[in-house]
């Protein structure tokens, strides 16, 4: 036994001086971003807790748009939207500047994939998965062209919520959430959810780490 | 003359006649042994030799608590708290204070005037919380009484009574009337069955008729305790007639009112310290020398062979803290948030408590208005929103008052988090109204204060389902690795008090101190 940790030791000394050196490249967020690690964790790595999903090297593109969104009101003032509601306001005291500066940080974030912690038909899943390739890719990378995010990134409990949101109007019904909408028409494919469960424990399978 | 009895001397009878268990009930009901009885000293082993380093995460209570104990102790002690200030949620806010509400930061805009102060977080020590006490003997910080309960103060209920505010007075006197006059017409009535002696029932009626204030029939007339209706000085004395009993039947309310002050944590007489809560913390920090950081969050705590890693930003910087022992106040909700390799199990155990609600408005009236109504300190309860209005206990006929607009403790529709400050004032102006006539155009300004949306804070104690503390509780008391200590009141049985915020410091350090005896084969003394 004590031969075991001998052998184990160094290489867990090792692995954590790994981790610590690349712990210096991390973005530390100026004071006024440091709201955003509050509610989405460090490195905003998510805390389901607080509902609030993981954001790490989320598209600076995708960051700003939904920030504007927030600010603006087109999300978050459901009233059913009872996640939004709480970013909303958060949003709306950003300037320009100040969003541009917070989408720089969530993208240069990182952090580990956060646990699976939907269990779906995976198979199913991938059948679902053929339409939204369309618009989010094979990979499920995104496609800025198409305002489409990278869907591997957040949560799967948090893909769950948006796509109820979606289908229940919650989000994507705002006249002027254009792209929104067209996911909210998109979605309606999903019958149930059962197959939101699926397709995102399909989409769970394209995290690469 | 026979020697007095003393305490051990009783004990002894008590234990030759009943066993070590009635001593164990005994001593209890003494307040002799340690929850709840006076606080022991600690006796913490001094290891200024060995230089031991401690990482405390969070300047609230608790983790003052432990660093004033511990640097006494020689330990080698950083305080690492997330926020721009120290002391938690003891937090009073005066003039000019940063309310840090994450998106609606904002200044507190009462007048500079040390009078004006509001105790946004704890605001009531009761008597028997020995921690609170024993730290303010220890650390000198004036207390003053805090009338918590006045007969003079209302109880309102929008639907009940035509929607007009009732003294408690006289709401205490009529309940109490009510009961009294059904209790003697149930002895009158033979209704209780024979085990009830007729010497029992004389005395039962004696006593309900006391209880009451009935009438020598067993009649319920209304009382003076109901206070004076007019006269009773120059002229004679009328007292109110007795109110419709119906109304307190169909009340769902009278509970707030009648009972909770019957609970030992609000039962008179209260203390507060002199000038504001956060005296106590001021007093903590006044006599702690170990560097405090502020604006300090943690990035990541990682237990290590021989010891335990903090990292966090400071300044800009990231900055590793290897400590021996770590502290952590840092509320619970926040920790799957936060990158560490804890056991599983004590992480699923944090997961477990859930964030409490808490809501708070001070606002600052130009004249003392309710003092002209004969109210002098004590809770004025509403079935409304606002749930509760408080008059201050200190600078009685001075000009301005600060009164507690709203409290609210749960509230999972967050509805005034919702709204923007200025609405929730506006909010709280018109429900005052509806029990002070008048009451907004006294309103100069105001603060609120809504925990779950405060920085850093996102909460107001803990919420344990009883299967999550009947799984969790003990392990989270318990140090992690035998390093890393939660603290806090979120780990007591008193959450959203400081004595619960007391009672796991002392928990926690006298857990370290047998586990630092041990290693030179000591141990506490029992």
């Amino acid at each position: 036994m004590r031969n075991v940790i001998r052998k184990i030791l160094p290489a867990v000394a090792l692995l954590w001086a790994t981790s610590a050196m690349s712990q210096d490249d991390l973005p530390i967020p100026a004071d006024e971003l440091v709201y955003c690690t509050v509610c989405h964790g460090i490195q905003l790595m998510g805390n389901p807790i607080i509902r609030a999903p993981r954001l790490s090297g989320m598209e600076t593109w995708y960051v700003e748009q939904q920030l504007r969104n927030f600010s603006a009101g087109v999300r978050g003032l459901h009233e059913d939207d009872t996640i939004g509601v709480d970013m909303q306001p958060m949003a709306a005291v950003l300037t320009d500047a100040q969003i541009k500066a917070a989408a720089v940080f969530v993208n240069a974030t990182r952090s580990t994939s956060p646990k699976i912690t939907i269990s779906g038909d995976t198979l199913k899943g991938k059948a679902h998965y053929s339409t939204c390739a369309a618009c989010h890719g094979v990979a499920g990378k995104g496609n800025e062209a198409l305002g489409s995010p990278d869907l591997t990134i957040p949560d799967d409990w948090y893909l769950v919520t948006q796509l109820q949101n979606f289908r229940s109007g919650v989000r994507g019904s705002h006249p002027a959430d254009s792209y929104g909408m067209q996911m909210r028409a998109s979605v309606q494919l999903l019958a149930d959810d059962e197959a939101i469960m699926d397709v995102v424990s399909y989409i769970s399978t394209l995290r690469n780490d | 003359m026979k020697k007095p009895l003393t305490r051990r001397h009783f004990l002894n009878l008590v234990g030759a006649a009943g066993g070590t268990t009635a001593i164990y009930q005994t001593s209890r009901a003494l307040g002799l042994m340690e929850d709840t009885g006076p606080v022991a000293q600690l006796d913490l082993k001094n290891v200024a030799r060995s230089r031991k380093k401690v990482a405390i995460l969070g300047a609230g209570i608790s983790g003052l608590a432990v660093a004033y104990e511990l640097e006494r102790a020689g330990y080698d002690v950083t305080i690492i708290e997330a926020s721009h200030r120290i002391g938690g949620r003891n937090m009073t806010l005066r003039h000019g204070d940063l309310i840090d509400e994450m998106g609606q930061q904002r200044t507190c805009n009462f007048d500079d005037d040390p009078d004006l102060y509001f105790n946004a977080g704890p605001a009531r020590i009761p008597g028997h919380h020995h921690r609170v006490m024993h730290y303010c003997r220890t650390l000198s910080i004036p207390l003053q009484i805090k009338s918590n309960v006045s007969r003079m103060t209302y109880t309102h209920e929008e639907n009940k009574f035509g929607g007009k505010p009732v003294r408690i007075g006289q709401y205490l006197a009529e309940t109490r009337g009510l009961l009294a006059e059904i209790v003697h017409k149930a002895v009158n009535k033979n209704a209780f069955d024979e085990t009830i002696s007729v010497e029992d029932q004389e005395r039962l009626l004696a006593f309900a008729s006391s209880y009451g204030d009935l009438d020598p029939n067993g009649i319920y007339k209304g009382t003076l305790r109901s206070g004076y209706k007019s006269g009773g000085f120059a002229k004679p004395a009328e007292i109110f007639e007795r109110m419709d009993f119906r109304e307190f039947l169909s009340s769902q309310f009278w509970q707030r009112a009648s009972f909770m002050f019957e609970n030992p944590d609000w039962g008179e007489p209260l203390m507060e310290a002199v000038g504001g809560m956060d005296n106590i913390v001021k007093g903590f920090a006044r006599d702690i020398k170990s560097p405090i950081r502020l604006n300090a969050q943690v990035q990541s705590i990682q237990l290590q062979q021989n010891g335990i890693d903090v990292v966090y930003n400071h300044k800009g910087k990231r900055k590793k803290l290897s400590a021996d022992y770590c502290f952590n106040s840092i509320p619970t909700h926040f920790m799957p948030g936060i990158p560490n390799n804890l056991p599983e199990d004590y992480r699923n155990g944090l997961k477990s408590l859930q964030p409490g609600w808490g809501f708070k408005i001070g606002l600052q009236m130009k004249e003392r208005f309710w003092e002209r109504e004969g109210i002098y300190g004590g809770a004025t309860f509403t079935s409304q929103r606002i749930g509760e209005i408080w008059y201050p206990s200190h600078g009685i006929h001075g000009k301005k008052g600060i009164l507690l607009g709203a409290y609210q403790f749960y509230d999972p529709s967050m509805f005034f988090d919702r709204m923007t400050p200025e609405e929730r004032i506006a909010y709280a102006a018109n429900c005052g109204e509806k029990i002070h006539p008048g009451y907004s155009d006294y309103i100069e300004a105001g603060v609120s204060v809504p925990w779950r949306r405060m920085n850093h804070m996102m909460g107001c104690g803990t919420r344990f389902s009883e299967d999550a503390r009947e799984r969790y509780f003990s392990l989270l008391q318990q140090p992690a690795a035998g390093r890393h200590y939660m603290i806090g009141d979120q780990i007591s049985y008193h959450s959203s008090w400081q004595e619960g915020a007391l009672a796991s410091a002392e928990t926690a350090l006298l857990d370290l101190d047998k586990r630092v005896r041990a290693e030179t084969g000591e141990s506490r003394k029992a």
